[in-house]
């Protein structure tokens, strides 16, 4: 498990991280979400299509406001991470029909392994702290936000 | 879901029927302010008039948080622009688009991502010639259904006296046909639904939907009803696009006559259809029927584009000796007032259009959507995902699992890896249908066919087979 703690942290310290993001709906979260990967080289119109194909088989939100859309991308050799605040709650289908503010996305290369499950579950357990929740919220800086995952 | 419904029309305001209520915003465009608004009377949703292919009236509209386009207005020109709209300024998902004329729907290229960017193009023409070629090929069904791609059928039949299941429990089936695996999905008795069980004996009229491997309908008809010829004449009343196309499905296995009201169309299509007899004149005369040798017709199909005159044409033609009749009837309030008395088959095109259509509709992995008695019922294939960790249904049998009221597994369809004996060459896949029972367990990649008395139900459904948070 060590392995995948630390993995998960270096995700986060080389994650996109997004303060305040405007968007309407879940369309355009997904959107957003898609447009931050594009930023390192990811498709984002292949991204978005896949994103959006994932929560058509069942929502992502978690609950408490937050939500971790993923996906598995071709081509992909390592997982990556990026993480919005948004600057208004929005609708996502969520388990507790309660709207997202949170959302930390996550991209896995193509092939299933043990790891990436680890990741998600991992990045659900953080999140489902009150305290950390809080310290996201709170953040000023990217910087903060990323910290917050450490506490 | 955010959904952007353009046109009013019957189609239309069937979509936003279904999805409203049920967690979803329904924003309706229509150039018709009046029509709009006794849609809206109806159902829950925004409107808005004008043009519905403008790119500001669909910004307007919610374009940008759009989740699912549905195109179904008047026009092919206005749906395939509206798609393409949709698509390229507001990167709509999906899209789904009606495309009535040929014209466009034989030339596939026009539909890609590269031109009009359409998602999934339903063309109703297509959908109603195929289902009449269907029910001339089984005469005694009321309607017949396709899942997982023909595997399975679900055949509507009204039970009459002379079939040999009739004055039976339905478990003397077991006796009667040992090697036939089937299931009586739902019977309604004078309208009304009553939950078949093995005790539950058939009475004459009762309307009996039951799934069966493809191929074994014709054994279980005979369960329900006197034995029928396929007969092998049909007579086709209209000359429109519905009925060439049915005249070019059909002259193949059939001695068609065609009857068309305009000279000029007449034989036009007398040189198109190469072994149809092309008739110029008015299917509702007697005279014209008479001599034409209606009572030998086993197939009399009314197709023109007047409700009116198809009813009459076919009620006309039954009373004139032609064993089986069948009109496109438009008016949905037409359809209950004359099928099974004046006339057998009444189809209506709205109808048959909405199941392929609410396939992509629905949330989750869908592969079909047949509605059923008029939309009061639906039957649904659903694709399993998901483990048993990410899933509410996979690897749990099936009487273990939470099903909302009204909902019943009617049989799954399971692909199978088979072993050839000669180990040399590759391992074979094969679908097998597997009849449900209490204890069956539904596996990944399953295809379950599930029959939903209550359609407001259907979102319930949705949820139970919707993948866990953990699902990849």
């Amino acid at each position: 498990m060590t392995t995948t703690m630390d993995l998960l942290a270096s995700l986060i310290a080389t994650a996109q991280v997004r303060l305040d993001v405007d968007a309407s709906s879940k369309k355009r979260v997904l959107e957003k979400v898609a447009e931050a990967f594009a930023e390192q080289g990811c498709d984002a119109g292949k991204l978005f299509s896949a994103l959006i194909e994932r929560e058509r088989l069942g929502s992502t939100g978690l609950g408490e406001g937050i939500a971790i859309p993923h996906a598995r991308v071709p081509g992909l050799t390592e997982p990556r991470i990026a993480i919005l605040r948004l600057a208004q709650p929005v609708d996502f289908d969520a388990v507790d029909n309660q709207p997202v503010t949170i959302v930390v996305a996550l991209l896995v290369p193509e092939q299933a392994t043990e790891t990436h499950l680890e990741i998600l579950s991992e990045l659900a357990e953080r999140l489902s702290r009150p305290e950390v929740r809080e310290a996201i919220l709170s953040a000023e800086t990217p910087e903060a936000l990323r910290a917050a995952f450490r506490a | 879901m955010n959904v952007i419904i353009l046109g009013a029309g019957q189609v239309g305001s069937s979509v936003a029927e279904h999805l409203a209520g049920e967690e979803n915003d329904i924003t309706m465009i229509d150039v018709d302010a009046s029509r709009l608004a006794e849609v809206a009377n109806r159902i829950e949703m925004r409107t808005l008039v004008g043009n519905a292919a403008s790119p500001r009236l669909l910004e307007q509209a919610g374009a940008r948080d759009c989740d699912l386009l549905v195109a179904v207005t008047q026009s092919d020109q206005t749906n395939l622009c509206a798609s393409l709209i949709a698509k390229r300024l507001f990167n709509v998902p999906r899209s789904i688009v009606r495309v009535r004329a040929a014209d466009y729907t034989a030339f596939q290229e026009l539909l890609g991502e590269e031109a009009f960017a359409v998602d999934f193009a339903i063309c109703p023409e297509q959908i109603v010639c195929e289902s009449i070629v269907r029910l001339v090929n089984h005469p005694g069904v009321l309607q017949l259904l396709d899942f997982a791609n023909g595997a399975v059928q679900l055949a509507a039949v009204r039970a009459e006296r002379g079939g040999k299941l009739v004055g039976h429990p339905i478990k003397a089936l077991r006796y009667h046909l040992p090697n036939v695996e089937m299931r009586v999905a739902a019977i309604y008795r004078q309208g009304v639904p009553i939950i078949p069980e093995g005790d539950t004996v058939i009475y004459p009229g009762d309307e009996l939907f039951f799934l069966a491997s493809a191929g074994q309908i014709p054994a279980l008809l005979r369960e329900l009803r006197p034995a029928e010829r396929r007969g092998s004449r049909v007579m086709i009343a209209g000359g429109g696009n519905i009925g060439m196309r049915l005249a070019k499905l059909l002259e193949r296995d059939y001695r068609v006559k065609l009857i068309e009201y305009n000279k000029q169309r007449a034989q036009q299509l007398a040189v198109e259809l190469t072994d149809t007899l092309v008739l110029a004149g008015d299917a509702t005369d007697e005279h014209l029927l008479d001599r034409e040798g209606i009572e030998e017709v086993d197939h009399f199909l009314a197709v023109t584009n007047d409700d009116e005159n198809n009813i009459m044409g076919a009620a006309l033609a039954k009373r004139l000796g032609a064993k089986k009749t069948l009109a496109i009837i438009n008016r949905s309030a037409y359809v209950d007032l004359v099928q099974g008395e004046t006339i057998d088959i009444a189809i209506s095109p709205a109808l048959v259009t909405i199941g392929a259509l609410l396939k992509h509709v629905r949330r989750g992995d869908v592969a079909a959507v047949h509605r059923l008695r008029r939309g009061a019922a639906e039957a649904i294939e659903i694709v399993v995902h998901g483990n048993a960790q990410t899933s509410k249904v996979v690897g749990r049998r099936i009487d273990q699992i939470r099903w909302p009221p009204g909902v019943t597994v009617a049989a799954i369809v399971r692909e199978e890896t088979v072993a050839d004996e000669d180990a040399a060459s590759p391992a074979r896949k094969q679908k097998r249908v597997v009849m449900a029972h209490h204890d069956t367990v539904i596996e990944e990649e399953d295809h379950v066919i599930l029959f939903c008395t209550q359609r407001r139900r259907v979102r319930e459904v949705e949820k139970l087979f919707a993948v866990g948070f953990g699902f990849f």
